[in-house]
Order: C-alpha cells, then sequence, then structure tokens
C-alpha cells in the first residue's frame, strides 16, 4: 500500500527536516535552535514538559507559524518559502478538539476533505475509507459533540489523513483518552506508518512514547536528547532499576541513599525507584535495609527502566 | 465576597471602560451633538418681487439663527434642490408683495419643504411660522392691531406630504438593523469559533485567507440583502412607505454597505478572539454610530461640525441617505454616486484589513 506517498518525491530523502528551527516570542525564546531529522514511514515521537516548546516546534513545522530563524523541509518542501505546498502534504490534528461539533461525523470529513480539494465521489470513497481505518465504522451521521473522546480523536485524526498526506503532525492526540481507546489509536498510527506515512507526535503518555521509533525530548526550547527508547534508556538510566513497594519506605530512603553503589532514590507512584550501579545491590539486600529502617511488607524486584525514569532523568535533572 | 468582586473588575479594564468611559461619551455625544434643535438649515428663496418690502422679508426669515440662506432659486427648481438636498425649504415671495404690503392687503407666501427628513421640515416649518409672524408684526404695526395677519405663509411639504414619520425612519431603521445584526453576527461566530479552536485546523489546511474570508461572509451577505428586502417590503406594505426610485441603485448600495458591516464584525472578532468582547465591541461600534451618527433619528446638519466630520467616516450615514433618496425622492446614481462610493470604499478597505489581520494572527 503506498497510498502514503503523495508527491511522487523519489529517493530516501528524510520526511523532516529541522536545521536550527528556532522561535521567539519578544525575549522569550520558546524554541531554541532544533536540529533533527525524520525518515519517511518513521513513527517519531517528541516528548518534553508542558511549555518546552513541542506544540511551537510542530506549528512550524506544519506552516502555522513563521520561524524566526532556522529552516526546514518538510515532504520534500521549504516551509519558509512554500508553507502553501507544506499544508497540502501533510495532515494536521491540534492538540484542542478543532472540528465542529454540531455538524455530524460525515459533515465534517466533507468539509475538511474538501478543503484539500476532494470533491464528489472520490471524496465520498474516502471518507468510507478512513472511517473504515481508524475504526469508525457506522458512525457517520452521529453528531460529532455526541461522540465519546476517543472516538472524537480518532475522527479528528481521519480528517487529517483524508487527503492521503505522506506526513501526519498529531499533537497530543490522546489527551484525556481512556487507556482502551489509546490502545486503539495507536494501532491506527502503527498501520499508517507500517504503509508509509511518517507520523511526527507529541504525547504526555510515555508508555506511548514506547511505540515510538525514535524519540526526541524537549527542555526548555532545547531539544536534549535524541534516540531510539532503548537507546535513551542505555544513556540516561545506566543502572539498574530497584522496585520497592510496601509501607513506611520513606524512613528507609535517607539510609538507602547513602549505601555506596545507590545512585539515587526516587518517589514512583506509592513505591520508590532505587537506581543501583549494577550489581552492586541486589533485592533481598534491599529488603533487609528498608526492614531495617522500619518499613514493613516491603518487597524490591529489578525492573526495566522506563522511558518516565529517562524523563524524569532528562527533564527533572535526576536529583531527587 | 465584595473585594473579590472589586479585584476583578479592576483587573478587568473592559469592565471599567463600560462603567465610566461609556456615560461620559454618550452624555458628550447627546449633550452637544446629537440634538433636535434646529440649526443653519438652508432655506432658498425666490422673491419674485425685489422690493424692498420683500427684501426685508428675506431678511428677516434668513437671517435667523435657524435657518440661513441657500441662495436665490426659482420655484421650479425646488424639486432638484431638494434632492440635491442643498435647500431644505424654498420660500417663495409674490410679485405683488410689495404692493400688497403698501396697501396693507393681506399676503400668502409659499414656503415648499422638503418632508424626506421629518424632524427638520417640522422645525423649519414652525420656525418660519414664527418668523413671518413676526414680521407681519413689526410691517403692521400699532395700524392693523386686532386686525389678521397679513402674511400667511402657505406650507407644501414635497416627498412627505402627511409628514409622516413611518417615511423617515423606515431608511434609517434599515440601515441601523443591518448594521448592528451584519457585526454582530460575524463578531460572535467568528470569534466562537477562534475560541473553540477550530480556525486553527483551518489555517493548516491550503485553503487561503482571503477565501476564508470571503467564505466566511457569503452567507451572511444573502442573508443581510434578505433582511433589506424585508425590511423595505415591510415598510412598503404596513406603512406605504413609497419606492420612487431605482430597486437596482438601493440593493447595489446595500450590498456594500453589508460587505463593509460584515467585514468590520470579522476585523473585531479577528482583533478580540473572543465571543464576548467581541459582541460588545461589535454592538457599540455599530450601534451607536449608526443610531446618533448617521441621520438617522438626528439630522447631521444640526450636529457641531467635529460629529459632522465623524459622521463622515461612519458607512451609515451615506446608506440613509441614499435609502431616503431612493425611496423617498427617486434619486438615481447621478445624484447618489458619492454614497456609493463612500459604502463601496469603506467595504472594500476593510476587507482588506480584516483579510491582513487574519494573516498575522498566527504567523
Amino acid at each position: 500500500m503506498t497510498d502514503a506517498l503523495r508527491d511522487g518525491r523519489a529517493g530516501g530523502d528524510p520526511a523532516i527536516e529541522a536545521h536550527e528551527l528556532t522561535r521567539r516570542f519578544g525575549s522569550f525564546t520558546a524554541v531554541d535552535r532544533v536540529s533533527f531529522e525524520v525518515e519517511r514511514g518513521e513513527i517519531f515521537g517528541y516528548l518534553g514538559a508542558n511549555g518546552a516548546g513541542k506544540s511551537t516546534t510542530i506549528r512550524m513545522l506544519t506552516g502555522l507559524l513563521s520561524p524566526t530563524s532556522g529552516t526546514g523541509r518538510v515532504a520534500g518542501h521549504d516551509l519558509s518559502r512554500d508553507p502553501k505546498a507544506v499544508k497540502s502534504a501533510i495532515g494536521y490534528m491540534s492538540q484542542k478538539f478543532s472540528l465542529y461539533l454540531d455538524l455530524p461525523v460525515r459533515e465534517n470529513l466533507a468539509f475538511f476533505g474538501g478543503a484539500y480539494g476532494l470533491a464528489g465521489k472520490a471524496l465520498e470513497a474516502r471518507a468510507d475509507e478512513v472511517l473504515e481505518l481508524c475504526d469508525l465504522r457506522g458512525l457517520g451521521r452521529s453528531t460529532t459533540g455526541d461522540l465519546p473522546g476517543g472516538l472524537r480523536q480518532r475522527l479528528a485524526l481521519a480528517c487529517a489523513i483524508l487527503h492521503r498526506p505522506g506526513v501526519v503532525f498529531l499533537d497530543e492526540p490522546t489527551a484525556g483518552v481512556d487507556p482502551v481507546a489509546r490502545r486503539t489509536f495507536w494501532r491506527v498510527i502503527r498501520e499508517l506508518a507500517r504503509a508509509g506515512t511518517t507520523v511526527f507526535v507529541t504525547t504526555h503518555y510515555l508508555d506511548e512514547a514506547e511505540y515510538c521509533g525514535r524519540i526526541g525530548l524537549m527542555v526548555d526550547g532545547k531539544l536534549v536528547a535524541l534516540d531510539t527508547p532503548a537507546g535513551l534508556k542505555r544513556t540516561y538510566v545506566p543502572e539498574e532499576v530497584l522496585v520497592a513497594r510496601g509501607r513506611e519506605l520513606r524512613r528507609a530512603a535517607a539510609a538507602l541513599a547513602a549505601r555506596p553503589g545507590v545512585r539515587d532514590v526516587v518517589p514512583f507512584g506509592a513505591g520508590l525507584h532505587l537506581r543501583v550501579e549494577p550489581g552492586s545491590l541486589s533485592p533481598r539486600e534491599a529488603e533487609r535495609l528498608f526492614a531495617e529502617a522500619g518499613a514493613t511488607e516491603v518487597s524490591v524486584e529489578p525492573s526495566e527502566p522506563s522511558l518516565e525514569d529517562v524523563f524524569l532523568e532528562v527533564v527533572g535533572g535526576g536529583r531527587a | 465576597m465584595a473585594s473579590k468582586e472589586t479585584l476583578h473588575i479592576l483587573r478587568d479594564p473592559r469592565t471599567l471602560y463600560l462603567a465610566l468611559v461609556m456615560p461620559v461619551l454618550m452624555l458628550f455625544l447627546f449633550g452637544y451633538g446629537v440634538s433636535f434643535d434646529l440649526d443653519h438649515v438652508p432655506v432658498a428663496f425666490a422673491d419674485l418681487d425685489r422690493s424692498e418690502a420683500s427684501r426685508a422679508l428675506v431678511r428677516s426669515v434668513t437671517g435667523s439663527r435657524e435657518l440661513v440662506s441657500a441662495g436665490e432659486a426659482h420655484p421650479a427648481d425646488a424639486d432638484q434642490l431638494f434632492r440635491r438636498g442643498l435647500a431644505t425649504a424654498l420660500l417663495v415671495v409674490p410679485e405683488d408683495y410689495g404692493e400688497k404690503v403698501a396697501r396693507k392687503e393681506r399676503i400668502r407666501l409659499q414656503l415648499l419643504v422638503d418632508g424626506s427628513d421629518v424632524t427638520v421640515a417640522n422645525q423649519v416649518l414652525s420656525k418660519a411660522d414664527a418668523l413671518v409672524r413676526a414680521e407681519t408684526k413689526r410691517l403692521s404695526g400699532a395700524a392693523l392691531a386686532g386686525a389678521r395677519a397679513p402674511l400667511e405663509a402657505k406650507i407644501w411639504t414635497r416627498y412627505n406630504p402627511a409628514g409622516r414619520s413611518a417615511l423617515f425612519m423606515v431608511p434609517g431603521l434599515a440601515a441601523f438593523i443591518l448594521a448592528i445584526t451584519a457585526v454582530l453576527l460575524t463578531a460572535l461566530t467568528v470569534a466562537g469559533e477562534w475560541e473553540r479552536g477550530s480556525m486553527e485546523q483551518l489555517f493548516a489546511s491550503p485553503v487561503g485567507r482571503l477565501e476564508i474570508v470571503l467564505g466566511k461572509l457569503a452567507p451572511y451577505l444573502v442573508l443581510g440583502m434578505l433582511e433589506l428586502l424585508l425590511v423595505v417590503a415591510f415598510g412598503t406594505a404596513v406603512f406605504d412607505v413609497p419606492v420612487r426610485g431605482s430597486l437596482g441603485l438601493f440593493l447595489l448600495v446595500g450590498f456594500f454597505f453589508l460587505l463593509g458591516m460584515l467585514g468590520q464584525g470579522l476585523l473585531i472578532s479577528v482583533v478580540t478572539k473572543n465571543q464576548l468582547v467581541a459582541t460588545q465591541a461589535g454592538a457599540l461600534s455599530s450601534l451607536l454610530p449608526s443610531m446618533l451618527l448617521s441621520g438617522m433619528v438626528f439630522p447631521i446638519e444640526n450636529m457641531p461640525w467635529p460629529l459632522q466630520l465623524l459622521s463622515r467616516v461612519v458607512p451609515a450615514r451615506y446608506l440613509v441617505h441614499a435609502l431616503r433618496g431612493v425611496l423617498l425622492k427617486g434619486n438615481g446614481l447621478s445624484v447618489l454616486w458619492p454614497d456609493l462610493l463612500a459604502v463601496g470604499i469603506f467595504a472594500v478597505l476593510i476587507v482588506a484589513v480584516s483579510t491582513a489581520r487574519f494573516e498575522r494572527r498566527l504567523a
């Protein structure tokens, strides 16, 4: 299925190129010399704290905002010189739901399809196709406003891919959506990528970020990390991670942190994450230490570092 | 509770503006500008006698503060004078005036008044009446004390013989209604869409700015034209407002006026991006000027010149003038082309500005 590559551009050019992309608002630098490349068919994740500059970056890449400096190429078109061509070649799903709530699903599809030049029978056929693709069968006549959050987001995605764009930009597409709906959403994303569409997605849900081919991490406008999920974990959480659960764990935190080989003790949910140098502390030993310090019902298990650990390390500075 | 509310008010300049600036503005406008008082109404005269007596009469009539001379004219020119707005009344002094005064006989004067602006017309009539009585007294002196007045002004009102205010109000109302609904409608819908966020999705598509602007305005344009027709139809059917001129010209001026008002509403929503503020700003910027400065209720000629100048940039003024001209006087393009030009320029300008502002919004 090669319906994704609309431009007909040959060769292995990256789908998205950003070079020293910068955006200032007055004295505030929202995006600071960000450079990266995204290959065709990749699912590229973009993470960062609120206000780190993710949405601003996307807005520049989709032609909605002009960069203060720097250049970018999306789907083979230069951002500054040819924003209209960029817009025709990409799909965009904004962070805020921006379809018309009072219209039925079909009419929203018709409207946005029309905005991209689709019409008549072709539009109808394609509308059917995307409804099928996004698992929205049979909802054509439903009023958009009546749909639950997860379905609405899928509809927004459907509208974004009507014109078979080669690159889609999704800005926090699953915000506020329940876990089951999120799974379905990502299934659709993965199918799109398999068909050759490049997907650039920002998200706060780090479990979803695991689905991405590569992840970029933004902190205060700068791109501080760019790698595969595994690579990021290797770089930023090289230690072993032990997950401690139980009662009164905090009492022991100081004692454990002082123990040689223990890099860090980080609160994590109801328990603690212990970052230890590989081999320096076994789970059983840790349990004993906890018990000695007065904690009860303790269980310590080894765990894989998660992207959350990476995130906390990079964004939060790592030291609790 | 009260102190929190006070903090809210202080923090929101708009509330303060509404509460403090608006009343002052309105007091100023109503007190100085808009008035029902007569001032400098142009009266032409046809002195067919040219005697000392007749000249004295003309001087006394046109020498008052309220009525000023608009020069000499021929009675047959009355129509032209009124249509072009060069004079609001024409005083015809018969050729035997001087003789009759000397003989102390009764004289009939003729005062032709342009009745399309009822407020002014009524005032001209009463003022002229008073002046004629004064002149009578002067002439008669003590000799004819108690006798019937030798001067009688026969009043003949053109265009609105019955002096019915409906004929006068309907064109003004049409402009007023159109102005408000056009500005409010666009302000509400476009600003609302901005608030909801669907504008961003549109901007991300390859649809051009001008396309979006025109596409948004078009249905309201149609709606507004229907409104205009409705008002006139109603006026004609129920209030017997005549349609003496070309309906086509009327619709053309109305079309450009509408376009301008819609553009104004669009500009407001582009600038404010907030439904609440857009409606307030829209209502104020269309309601006040259309009602107070357009000649709809208060005659423009009676306003102090700063406000007269201000009224020149109020599109409603031109629509009211054109509508009255077409409906009541049967004026054509030759007389009304300045009005058409004015609303046309306003429309083009404001659509251009709002389209340009549209572009700058996100980039």
